[in-house]
């Protein structure tokens, strides 16, 4: 899933600030897995700015919803009866929903109240990790199911560098070396062989190298 | 005779350490440089090494050439793509410089410049392919180029702190001598039994071993080194003869010099690394009769 942040309430409230009435937007997907853009997070931050603002002796109307998908033009179409007398939208979405709104609105100020972190999954209950930098080429088959791209510091495709130490990365002692991990899990396939073979340097334009990426599926494609 | 006709002969190679400044000033460098004349085959020049921002290393390898001692300048992936750093290396050796040495770098982390974004387009053991592809007569892209090069490439063993650390460097190290990486820098010696035991375990790279020899310039040094390098093997022996001693850099100096001086039954050379002191090298070499 695409993991998110919410932004310091702060810097939320100077996007806002100049508005009487906002549709503040949350988004089913990723971000209420990651309990940063749901339902009960829109609930949470339109609590969180009217206080913050009835403080400072202002006030705003803001109306909350919360989309199926936010990065998907069909759901979003929801949108349009209800628009009109919006002044601006927050979005509690990822990037691609802020992007999608923004597209779609073009005369509504659109503003980002969360920082779009990684692709990633859940550790354990409140922690989430990096697993996938969207390279466009996946080499998982080749390095035990950990990708060195999102797990490794350096991005590495031969074996650790230097800095590994007792299973540990050099850029902190709560990081793993990706590269150990990688071992690991070829020694437990019995596929160390595999450690030996000198990985190409990597063709970087599927991971955007190349600029923006698209996916354009022929037959799906109108 | 040249590095790379040196190491091709079999003959023992002393290399010493010169940083560039961080800043345009090369007064001290270039004496540094002109003072080790003669007295050792190359002069290796870091870039940016331990994330430190100075001058780049091609300058500082080309400043090596204009005093008379070759050069060996580093190469690493953190900072250039895989343009960068060949077009950086075709540029090194038009202005002299025909010595590279392909090493680990600090992530920017532990940089002075820890907003930077780091590149790690390569990574070492692709780079050591990459010089050996431009020798062949290719870029990456598989274009001709126009004037060949013949780069003499190494590569780093890494500090370890175990068997196990030592067995992933001694991997990681046949991996870079079979893209074509011709000699390898280890770690600072400072105890000769493990280092002998290193070598025989090394011996099956089949390449030149050139291991470091690091002044001690201090007992506090010693300790932290000690302390926090367990691999290193820095004996409470060692610890005791700095302590004891009534001029302890002189001492240092001593220690290096003896060092220098039993490797050369047991390596095919040494890298001195005085980090600062570079106007000791002299007196080192005087204390291993070189």
């Amino acid at each position: 899933m695409i993991t998110a942040e919410r932004k310091p309430l702060e810097e939320i409230i100077e996007y806002i600030k100049p508005f009487k009435r906002i549709l503040l937007l949350g988004c089913n997907e990723c971000v209420t897995v990651c309990a940063a853009g749901g339902r009960k997070e829109v609930g949470l931050l339109a609590s969180g700015l009217q206080l913050a603002l009835l403080k400072s002796g202002s006030s705003i109307e803001i109306r909350e919803h919360t989309l199926e998908r936010q990065c998907d033009p069909e759901y979003v179409e929801e949108l349009v009866p209800m628009i009109g007398s919006e002044e601006a939208i927050l979005s509690m979405a990822c990037g691609c929903g802020v992007q999608q709104l923004a597209t779609r609105f073009k005369d509504k100020p659109v503003f980002p109240a969360l920082n779009t972190k990684f692709m990633g999954g859940s550790l354990s209950q409140g922690v989430w990790d990096e697993r996938c930098k969207g390279c466009g080429d996946c080499l998982l088959g080749l390095t035990g199911g950990i990708c060195p791209i999102a797990k490794c510091a350096k991005q590495l495709m031969n074996g650790p560098c230097g800095g590994s130490t007792d299973g540990k990365c050099e850029i902190s002692d709560d990081v793993e070396c990706a590269w150990q991990l990688i071992w690991n899990r070829l020694k437990a396939l019995g596929q160390e062989d595999r450690f030996l073979d000198i990985m190409p340097a990597k063709d970087w334009r599927s991971g955007g190298g190349g600029g923006p990426r698209k996916i354009i599926r022929e037959d799906l494609a109108e | 005779m040249s590095f790379q006709k040196r190491l091709s002969a079999n003959e023992f190679v002393v290399l010493a350490e010169m940083h560039t400044p961080k800043g345009v000033n090369i007064s001290r460098l270039v004496n540094d440089a002109r003072r080790m004349k003669g007295r050792i085959d190359a002069i290796v020049v870091p870039d940016m090494d331990n994330g430190i921002m100075r001058m780049s290393a091609l300058a500082g390898g080309v400043l090596m050439q204009q005093q008379g001692v070759e050069a060996i300048i580093h190469v690493y992936c953190r900072d250039r793509n895989r343009m960068a750093l060949q077009g950086d290396m075709l540029a090194a050796y038009v202005l002299g410089v025909q010595n590279l040495l392909v090493t680990h770098s600090e992530d920017i982390e532990q940089s002075d410049h820890r907003d930077a974004r780091q590149v790690y387009d390569l990574d070492e053991v692709e780079l050591v392919q990459v010089i050996a592809t431009l020798n062949q007569g290719k870029d990456m892209g598989g274009f001709e180029l126009d004037g060949v090069p013949e780069f003499t490439a190494g590569c780093t063993i890494a500090p370890y702190s175990d068997e196990k650390g030592l067995a992933g460097e001694l991997e990681a190290a046949a991996k870079k001598i079979e893209a074509g990486a011709g000699y390898i820098i280890t770690p600072p010696v400072f105890d000769l039994d493990s280092f002998a035991g290193f070598m025989e375990k090394a011996k099956e790279l089949n390449a030149p071993i050139i291991p470091t020899v690091f002044l001690l310039k201090s007992l506090a040094i010693a300790q932290y080194i000690a302390r926090s390098e367990p691999g290193a093997n820095i004996s409470e022996d060692l610890i005791k003869r700095i302590r004891k001693s009534s001029d302890r850099e002189l001492e240092g100096i001593k220690i290096a010099g003896e060092t220098v001086a039993a490797l050369k039954d047991l390596s095919q050379g040494v890298m001195l690394q005085t980090l600062g002191w570079e106007h000791k090298l002299p007196e080192i070499l005087d204390m291993a009769g070189l």
